[in-house]
């Protein structure tokens, strides 16, 4: 739990060290930390209901110049797709999209991995940048690689995504 | 009212501030009589328009304004509670409601057979309807000092102007044209 928490935490200082102003976010369990963590810090939220909507308000707001990131779970992007696609890759904006992984390890939900595996591919083809952060990598490399993708987002003008391994808070216990 | 001219009316009164504009004939119409740095006509992403729009007036000082569909609201309905959530005041929705899919063979629209402006009055957003230029004209203006984001919900004619070409524009030129208007 402890050793989870701190690279969710170097998530979080990573986003800070970036000046990031804003975040989207769709809820999620094992990004909660991220979401608490980023508003603990004053980062201003916006609570999307479906990901396609944290694409957009996400979009608009990187167009007035703001540095904004959305925190989702990775089977949101069936979701998202089509506004990732036709919105922020062909309108070229760029910002960061921060995606907990799902149906690994720990998983208790019997069919969320049918779209959480996928998912990578499924970005890959519409031309997306995916990063992934595992709790192999250290805290340093969690902090680094997250100010990293966010400045690149910017100066690619795209969306990049990393997908971060997060067990969830309940399972914590069989790491 | 032909979609064609309340379109020529809310790009006079929003000027030459930020306008979102939802996909299809709107943006072609839109396009056909008016270009601006300041318009940001989604091409293809039908059900993001208010979305893009509560991003943007949340990251930006002044009046945004918004046109959506009511085909392309109700794509993506979910908005109307984030943006009672978060209200930003200098933002303008204008809904043009024909009660069809008009870039879509003109397949109906659900708006025909429930009260999508009573839904977002439901849902505590401030609402005004009607169904003429100079309303709608009257309803922005007044509520360019508004406390909180307005839904204007305007019915217009069904169909589309004839022979309004393709609009061809590059989205990336689109989009890096409206960032600079909004920077400057």
């Amino acid at each position: 739990m402890k050793e989870a928490n701190s690279r969710l935490q170097a998530l979080v200082d990573g986003l800070s060290d970036w000046g990031i102003e804003q975040f989207v976010y769709v809820p999620s369990s094992h990004a909660a930390p991220v979401i608490r963590g980023l508003e603990a810090h004053g980062v201003k939220s916006v609570m999307a209901n479906r990901e396609e909507e944290a694409v957009g308000i996400a979009g608009g707001l990187a167009l007035t110049g703001k540095k904004v990131a959305i925190v989702m779970q990775d089977n949101g992007f069936g979701n998202a797709l089509t506004a990732l696609a036709t919105f922020a890759q062909s309108y070229h904006i760029g910002f960061p999209i921060f995606a907990n992984t799902r149906g690994g390890l720990g998983e208790y939900n019997a069919m969320i991995h049918s779209i959480s595996d996928p998912s990578p591919d499924l970005l890959k083809r519409l031309g997306i940048r995916v990063e992934n952060l595992g709790i192999s990598d250290s805290v340093e490399v969690w902090r680094s690689s997250t100010e990293s993708v966010a400045k690149l987002a910017v100066i690619q003008r795209r969306p990049i995504v990393t997908m971060f391994e997060s067990l969830h808070p309940g399972m914590e216990s069989i790491k | 009212m032909k979609r064609i001219d309340a379109l020529k009316v809310l790009d006079e009164v929003f000027g030459n501030d930020p306008l979102v504009i939802t996909c299809g004939a709107t943006a072609r119409e839109m396009a056909s009589i008016s270009r601006k740095k300041t318009h940001l006509p989604l091409l293809d992403s039908m059900g993001l328009t208010t979305p893009v729009g509560l991003g943007v007036a949340l990251g930006h000082g002044g009046r945004v304004g918004v046109i959506d569909g009511d085909g392309s609201l109700l794509m993506g309905f979910s908005i109307l509670p984030t943006l009672k959530a978060y209200a930003p005041k200098n933002l303008i929705v204008v809904v043009l409601d024909n009660g069809q899919h008009a870039s879509a063979d003109g397949m109906f629209s659900q708006a025909n057979v429930v009260d999508i402006a009573g839904a977002a009055k439901g849902l505590g957003l401030w609402v005004a309807e009607c169904d003429s230029a100079d309303a709608m004209k009257a309803h922005i203006e007044a509520r360019s000092s508004a406390d909180q984001v307005s839904l204007i919900f305007v019915k217009i004619e069904t169909g589309n102007t004839p022979n309004i070409p393709f609009y061809l524009a590059d989205p990336a030129k689109l989009g890096a044209d409206f960032k600079e208007a909004l920077a400057g």
